[in-house]
């Protein structure tokens, strides 16, 4: 103990005092207030990692507990909302990789945003609010508090992605899609955080209390489970909107119109992984309704298959890298939601085998978050070094760039061959227990068996996709003969992070060989009475290598990356192949994205627009009506008054008389005939 | 001893006659006799209760309600005659140059 760990509140308030600084003051500093901004997140991650230290030597940790300060925040009839902190495992991990790597993408941003002029304040202060969304998260005590710091990053991607909506570099076409796509992640998202909000409010209902500390401790049993029910599939609707999950995953490609390191900080350490968080947070609440761990584990496994599909034939590196996102997304939330599927079971049943896989699927689930947050920054911030050298997004024009920029096509490699799933690197173990996870139900016959079955097929065959897209991607931009212009290796401040990545992309994996899933399972321990048994890392790593999935999946990653092997650097580079009117129809039908923007399009059309219609008519002659009757009542009123200000001062005489005459005959009639006052 | 009635219903009627004058009169001379009617109906009503009442607080009400009315006279004739200088009249509804 050395007593940080009451100071962890510090944490979000560091870089949301450099959002303060940096805003006002920034464009006096050098940088326009990039070193503030890098100085506010690694102020933020020294404290997260002395706070987390701490904790794990305290006696909250022996003992099980998470550590818990709430101060009254405001109090509504019988319910109170406090504002506090709330520490575990979970919130440690948060705290550390947002803020370990937010300090590299804004140490990366001085170089790549170096030529962006007076526009480096905003988005210096708007990253660090941005993470200060985060990190605030991250400690909250409760939902409410939670919600807050969620909307607080979603204004921020908002603001961020729309960040060159004014003027664009590559002029006001893109411009126009920039502000657009900005537009669109904040409504799609706002869809979702409605639902999330409507599912606080049932369980404020349920539980009288939003407090994490209060809601895990209270006896389930209690609760109408139909309710609860429903207030768990909100909070996941909340959830698909904010990790961009199967119906809802749209605005995550159009949300690369933002700078590169925007891109990198809502894939790899902020916003995308909030929604993970909740899922994982919400865990104690969740294993009571297990048919609706069911539909999250079936919308994980959908998303991964379906936008892993749309990232095989797309042109823009970074579109192919946010595709890949979605992707490792769903992996997260199929995790999860079977791993809540088995615990439910487990804890149901008191069966300690299930207990066991559902929490090897939660600490898989958050595990593989971990992992892609390092290999998901790694590969952004190289992709924003290929960008600033190339000047186009448009792998069509790269190629060949392995010998001019070799820090960032090693460093890439690494992070593609992470991600695709190759041994030892961080990548392989936690897609293995996501598959493992997947694959438990059924092994175990239990009664949605056959459902997760199709699920780890589909992952598997993902896994295959990975492979491939990314092995493309890497093929087709750094190998071949060059066909565009290239300026040569990015600046220092860019390569450092990325090596810095590099090294984490392949040893953030190994976390897992010392017990890491112990370590991630501390916050169901605190929350969950049953004693949930786990596996020591050696046990792990002998199953992962036992077992016949992980071959499979690795010979499933190896074909994929000698097709695209085959394809993009075997045959050589025909540029007539690439031409739009050489597409195929499924070619177009995947290019267009399966039309899920016309569809939006058409919903919002159809449905948003009426209810918008019919709001407006509302506002303009419900609302506005009765605002404007009453001043016009009152205005009318004056101008009928005013007729009697004659200005003949005999006219003011005779009124006055008048009114002193008639109240002395209200007095006397009152005198008379009520007897008196 | 004559009913206290006679002395309440002549000041009433006197202040009707002045209210009367007020109201219907245009000339500011006419008008400011009739305040000075009105006011004198109130300084019988004074009188009248002070001398049944039994204390003469009323009495002395009646020497400030005098004093000050003749000060209110002197400075309504002295508005009059400025007002005649400059406008030429005295009735008060062609004195409108300061009114809204």
């Amino acid at each position: 103990m050395i007593g940080i760990l009451d100071y962890v509140w510090l944490v979000p308030l560091a870089p949301v005092l450099c959002f303060v600084i940096a805003g006002f003051f920034g464009k006096k500093t050098p940088q326009g207030g990039g070193y503030i901004a890098i100085a506010g997140a690694l102020i933020a991650f020294i404290i997260a990692a002395l706070a987390s230290y701490d904790y794990f030597t305290s006696d909250y940790y022996a003992n099980n507990i998470a550590y818990t300060v709430e101060m009254e925040w405001m109090a509504v009839g019988e319910f109170s909302i406090n504002f506090g902190v709330y520490i575990d495992t979970l919130s440690c991990i948060m705290m550390l990789f947002a803020s370990f790597i937010s300090t590299l993408i804004f140490i990366y941003s001085i170089g790549y945003m170096d030529d962006q002029g007076v526009k480096k304040t905003r988005y210096y202060a708007e990253v660090s609010l941005f993470l200060t969304g985060m990190l605030g998260l991250a400690v909250s005590s409760n939902y409410l508090e939670m919600f807050v710091f969620w909307e607080v990053m979603g204004l921020c991607s908002y603001l961020l992605i729309g960040f060159w909506s004014f003027t664009h570099p590559e002029g006001d076409e893109a411009a126009f899609r920039a502000s657009s796509a900005a537009k669109k992640a904040f409504l799609v998202t706002r869809l979702g955080d409605v639902c999330l909000m409507a599912g606080l409010f049932v369980l404020l209902h349920l539980f009288g209390s939003l407090d994490y500390a209060d809601i895990f401790n209270f006896d389930i049993a209690t609760v109408d489970s139909n309710m609860l029910m429903v207030a768990i599939l909100l909070m996941f609707a909340g959830v698909v909107g904010k990790s961009a999950q199967f119906p809802l995953h749209d605005w995550l490609p159009d949300a690369m119109a933002g700078p590169t390191t925007v891109s990198a900080l809502i894939h790899a350490a902020t916003m995308v992984k909030a929604g993970i968080y909740l899922v994982a947070r919400s865990y104690p609440i969740f294993i009571h309704c297990t048919d609706a761990m069911i539909i999250v584990a079936v919308i994980g496994g959908v998303t991964a298959i379906y936008t892993a599909s749309m990232a095989l034939n797309n042109m823009n590196i970074k579109r192919v890298l946010a595709y890949s996102t979605l992707s490792q997304l769903g992996y997260m939330v199929l995790a999860l939601g079977a791993g809540a599927y088995l615990m439910s079971l487990g804890i149901e049943e008191g069966e300690p085998e299930l207990m066991l896989l559902g929490g090897a699927g939660y600490a898989a689930g958050i595990f593989h978050m971990i992992n892609h947050a390092f290999f998901k920054a790694l590969l952004f911030l190289c992709s924003g070094s290929v960008i600033h050298a190339v000047g186009t997004e448009d792998m069509r024009m790269m190629g060949g760039l392995r010998t001019k920029m070799p820090i960032t096509a090693y460093t890439m490699l690494i992070g593609s061959l992470s991600i695709a799933g190759i041994p030892i690197l961080s990548g392989f173990w936690s897609k293995d227990l996501v598959l493992e996870a997947a694959f438990a139900p059924f092994h175990h016959g239990l009664g949605a068996g056959s459902i997760f079955m199709v699920l780890f097929i589909l992952g598997m065959i993902t896994a295959f996709m990975t492979a491939f897209y990314m092995f493309r991607m890497w093929f087709m931009t750094f190998c071949g003969e060059p066909r565009g212009h290239c300026h040569g290796e990015s600046p220092k401040p860019m390569t450092v992070p990325l090596c810095i990545l590099a090294v984490f992309a392949v040893i953030s994996g190994l976390f897992v060989v010392f017990d890491g899933s112990y370590y991630i399972l501390e916050s169901l321990r605190t929350t969950i009475d049953t004693v949930i048994p786990f596996h020591t890392g050696m046990e792990i790593v002998e199953e992962i290598f036992t077992a016949i999935p992980t071959y499979v999946a690795l010979v499933l990653a190896v074909v994929g990356i000698g097709i695209a092997w085959k394809l993009y650097v075997k045959t050589p580079y025909d540029a007539e192949a690439f031409k739009p009117e050489n597409h195929g129809a499924l070619y177009n039908f995947n290019a267009k994205r399966h039309y899920f923007p016309e569809l939006y399009n058409w919903i919002s059309w159809k449905f948003g627009a009426g209810v918008a219609k019919g709001v407006n008519a509302l506002d303009v002659h419900v609302v506005d009506g009765t605002v404007n009757g009453l001043s016009n009542a009152v205005v009318g009123g004056g101008e009928g008054l005013s007729a009697v200000q004659t200005g003949y001062v005999r006219d003011y005489a005779g009124l006055v008389a008048v009114g002193v005459i008639s109240i002395l005959a209200v007095f006397c009639l009152i005198f008379l005939y009520g007897g008196g006052f | 001893m004559i009913d206290i009635s006679f002395f309440l219903v002549f000041s009433a009627i006197l202040f009707g006659i002045g209210m009367f004058g007020l109201i219907s009169s245009k000339r500011g001379l006419v008008t400011l006799m009739s305040i000075e009617l009105m006011l004198n109906a109130a300084n019988i009503n004074f009188v009248a209760f002070a001398s049944y009442g039994g204390h003469t607080d009323g009495m002395v009400f009646v020497i400030f309600t005098i004093a000050i009315a003749a000060a209110e006279v002197a400075v309504g004739i002295a508005l009059m005659l400025n007002a005649y200088k400059i406008q030429k009249t005295t009735e008060v509804d062609k004195l409108s140059t300061m009114r809204w």
